[in-house]
């Protein structure tokens, strides 16, 4: 047969991506847990529904999406330099609203959507901020009405000038929404205000290197490196270079390193405010820790085109890729391992994540938090590895020999028991009956741990015995406590062999040391 | 296959030697374990022979079986299809389906689109590397005759870029840089212009057209052309992109045709004339040829419009030009920037899980 190696997809938690691609469609991509409920952890997403007709003048160029949990919105800025806003939940268009400045010679570049509310105008309206390739940066607020028709863009909007000369490639708003920042080829980064919209910072490009050659500004990537925090940037370069500036310290990237032989296309920031993701220009996705500038690892997959967007998202530990070779990719950021994978037909330009998906669509059950569901999967397992242990059947012919001889033991044991003390307490058959009866309840885990119990029961009837010829006084109190001992036992079957394992352990130890303190004793006595 | 002929043999064996048949079966399971060459090799040439009479029994009860049907008057028994790796391929989603609009879509939004519709006729621009001699030459003088409405520029000392600046203004709609290393073309790179991918070919097994036994000499008519086995979307695209070098009206009366033919991700380029002849004798095998080459011009854009299958007609073929291989080692987006370029689909090592694996 042909020697293939599958590949594997594991599938990834339940969740809602939008794709954008150059034909000007909308695909939304849905993974969906099978009826069950354990299944609902991993899921193969698929494409549920396509908004728009395919035209090529109608490309895509950014996209922005307000997630909040009642009324999301999402923005979508056109090639042809319409900005509309849609209902990321059905599709259906809220506003639309063609620019002035736009168009062939001067596209859209970046868009931001933001979450809170910038001007106080009425509940029912958003604001977004663009910026074209001229560096032309609007802020606007547009108003959504019911219908179509009745919304309109209104007066409130603010317009400057980014840079004078150069070409705008990135842009990014920080968590807070009260900065945002602008690079691009021949434009240093530069981060403005948008309260007073004036330039706050701006960056001095590196000194010439050892043999005096100059390159050229030309940013291509950058994000702010944590949401509260705007004072971190993180911008890659087209000459695969990657730094981080501080506001507050310098004006030249404090770490600067470089990144593999393409142009880094894309930069995402994560949640936990050091690590970052790099996309590049011939199909690398890696991730780095930017407190050292070291790699961590590279998510290895046959990605084999420019990546121009990578998504975080805000729940699971679950990263999106999308880029020219017209997949979609869903990868884990711990293990960097790739989950799955949506042929999408044409070039894509951007995805969003809708984070509330989990919420309303899947049962509660599979929204745990991320951290447990991981420990649950290792959990889950460790028990499988044991069951397989116990299924191998060679050992299981061993451990049935074994329990047969140990059963015969018993029994003799047993009838000597019966023989010998007739008169024992009815606890104690009680408890023998219990355990039989944990035992046919539990038959996956039985046969090592019967093994186990059985030694441990001949130890103890030993002791019994001992004991009972001993003190047949005290015989009451002590086949009270032995109960308590096994019902201990019994509760706990999984963990059960290795503590019954150093319980024996224990109990051989005890003796020897009673012996070695008698002997202690004795010289003592000798000595007295 | 291979194991149930085995346990066929071991049957076989156990109905000589009985007793010591547990021994002999371990043998026969897997006779790479014994140690000695001599009797190793001896079981082997043991092995070899049983399979070989093997084959010929079965070749002939086959052969007896078609007899006896042609006699019978019956229908013949069916063919089996051998097992190849093309025909065991990995499953592949990005294969184009007839049916798909938004294929077609993005077809119509792509930059071939225009010389494809015939809006403009293709214009090459046909240059070398830095330093080129013998074959090189000789190998563009070629292509000269075979790509029409091409034509040659000294490189010189010019950037890559500038020569693309220089060629969208004067209206070019490619560009092919022939490279030569060691005297010998070893990468071919297309660039579509304005601003269409650009596509970087390994170029191998080149003969020019004088080493070619009884070679034919092109005639200046507008090739047909061939595009056979480009079936993802990757592929489509790079089939597109060597379509749109060529005229979309191809003079018929030419008889001359341009195959590009895609097996297992290498594009085998032939250039052909041919010619339709009346033959006599061995009916069979003529319409079946026939039928085949109607059959794969169909596949084709640019059919054969005139060549209706009449009883007794074949095709005979005489090539002419150069023939060599092309891989495609990565598509980039944009013109020619190896710098900050982005690319559609490139070539990485981890890629080749498989062999049955292909990507065009």
């Amino acid at each position: 047969m042909p020697r293939t190696i599958a590949v594997e997809c594991p599938g990834c938690p339940p969740i809602r991506a939008l794709t954008f691609d150059v034909l000007g469609l909308i695909k939304v991509i849905e993974g969906r847990g099978g009826g069950g409920d354990q299944q609902a952890t991993t899921t193969t997403p698929k494409v549920v529904e396509r908004w728009g007709e395919p035209d090529s003048s109608r490309t895509v160029l950014a996209a922005s999406i307000n997630d909040r949990k009642s009324d999301p919105l999402l923005a979508v800025a056109r090639k042809n330099g319409r900005i509309e806003v849609l209902n990321p939940l059905n599709g259906e268009l809220r506003v639309a609203e063609k620019t002035e400045v736009g168009g062939d010679d001067d596209p859209i570049t970046g868009l931001h959507l933001f979450k809170r509310e910038r001007f106080e105008l009425s509940s029912r309206s958003c604001t977004l901020i663009t910026c074209t390739v001229k560096g032309n940066a609007i802020l606007r607020s547009l108003e959504i009405a019911d219908s179509l028709t009745d919304s309109k863009c209104t007066d409130s909007r603010k317009t400057w000038n980014v840079c004078a000369a150069g070409n705008i490639l990135c842009s990014a708003v920080d968590g807070n929404e009260n900065y945002a920042l602008f690079g691009g080829k021949g434009v240093e980064l530069n981060v403005w205000d948008l309260e007073t919209c004036s330039k706050t910072w701006n960056a001095k490009s590196p000194p010439k290197n050892s043999l005096d050659i100059f390159t050229p500004t030309c940013f291509t990537a950058a994000t702010f490196l944590c949401k509260d925090d705007h004072r971190k940037i993180v911008a890659g370069t087209n000459s695969h270079q990657v730094r981080l500036y501080d506001i507050s310290a310098q004006r030249r990237p404090v770490i600067s390193f470089d990144f593999r032989e393409s142009a880094i296309k894309t930069v995402a920031e994560d949640l936990d405010g050091h690590t970052i993701y790099l996309g590049t220009g011939s199909g690398d996705l890696a991730s780095v820790d930017m407190r050292t500038g070291k790699l961590l690892g590279c998510f290895l997959g046959k990605c084999s085109g420019s990546i121009r967007s990578i998504v975080r998202h805000p729940e699971f530990p679950v990263i999106a890729s999308c880029g020219l070779d017209r997949y979609l990719r869903f990868w884990d950021i711990n293990t960097r391992q790739l989950l799955s994978a949506v042929f999408l037909k044409q070039h894509l330009t951007k995805v969003v994540i809708d984070s509330n998906f989990s919420d309303k669509e899947t049962t509660a059950a599979a929204v745990g938090p991320p951290k447990e569901m991981h420990e649950e999967k290792q959990m889950l397992v460790e028990e499988e590895d044991d069951e397989e242990d116990a299924s191998v059947p060679v050992k299981r012919k061993k451990a049935a020999r074994e329990s047969e001889q140990s059963k015969k033991v018993k029994a003799k044991k047993k009838k000597e028991k019966r023989v010998r003390h007739d008169d024992e307490d009815d606890e104690e058959k009680q408890m023998l009956v219990e355990e039989d009866v944990d035992d046919a309840s539990m038959p996956v885990k039985r046969k090592k741990a019967n093994r186990e119990n059985e030694q441990s029961k001949k130890l103890k009837s030993k002791k019994k015995k001992e004991k009972q010829v001993q003190h047949e006084d005290e015989g009451d109190e002590e086949t009270q406590t032995l109960v308590e001992e096994d019902d201990d036992k019994a509760s706990m079957p999984v963990k059960s062999k290795k503590a019954s394992r150093e319980s024996e352990q224990s109990k051989k130890l005890k003796p020897k040391k009673k012996k070695v303190k008698r002997i202690q004793h004795k010289d003592e006595d000798d000595e007295s | 296959m291979g194991g149930k002929r085995k346990m066929g043999e071991g049957e076989a064996v156990e109905e000589e030697e009985k007793e010591v048949n547990p021994t002999n079966k371990k043998r026969q399971i897997l006779p790479s374990l014994i140690k000695n060459k001599e009797k190793r090799s001896a079981v082997f040439a043991k092995l070899k022979h049983e399979k070989k009479l093997e084959k010929k029994k079965k070749h002939k009860a086959r052969e007896a079986a078609d007899k006896r049907a042609l006699d019978l008057g019956e229908e013949l028994p069916p063919r089996k299809i051998p097992r190849t790796i093309e025909n065991t391929r990995e499953f592949d989603e990005t294969v184009c389906k007839p049916n798909d609009e938004e294929l077609f879509k993005g077809n119509d939004a792509d930059e071939f689109s225009k010389i494809l519709r015939r809006e403009f006729t293709p214009k090459i621009l046909i240059t070398t590397c830095r330093y080129h001699s013998t074959r090189g030459p000789a190998f563009i003088s070629e292509l000269l005759t075979v790509i029409p409405n091409a034509h040659y520029f000294k490189r010189g000392t010019y950037d890559m870029k500038k020569i693309v600046e220089y060629a969208n203004n004067k209206e070019f709609t490619s560009i092919i840089v022939v490279h030569t290393n060691r005297r010998e073309p070893d990468a071919l790179l297309i660039i579509g212009l304005p601003d269409g991918p650009t596509a970087h070919f390994k170029l191998s097994k080149l003969v020019l057209r004088k080493d070619i036994k009884n070679h034919g000499n092109p005639t200046t008519h507008m090739p047909e052309l061939v595009l056979n086995n480009f079936t993802t979307r990757l592929g489509h695209r790079v089939g597109r992109m060597i379509q749109a070098l060529f005229p979309q009206d191809p003079n018929f009366r030419g008889r001359r045709v341009v195959t590009f033919h895609n097996q297992r991700d290498f594009i085998f380029f032939r250039h052909h004339r041919y010619i339709f002849e009346q033959k006599e004798n061995k009916q069979i095998d003529g319409k079946g040829k026939k039928a085949k080459d109607a059959k794969d011009t169909k596949d084709t854009k640019d059919t054969k419009g005139e060549s209706i299958s009449q009883g007794k007609m074949i095709a005979r073929l005489q090539e002419c030009g150069p023939r060599f291989t092309l891989k495609l080692i990565s598509l980039q987006h944009g013109t020619f920037d190896t710098k900050g370029g982005e690319y559609e689909w490139v070539h990485k090592p981890e890629m080749d899980t498989s062999r049955r694996r292909f990507f065009l």
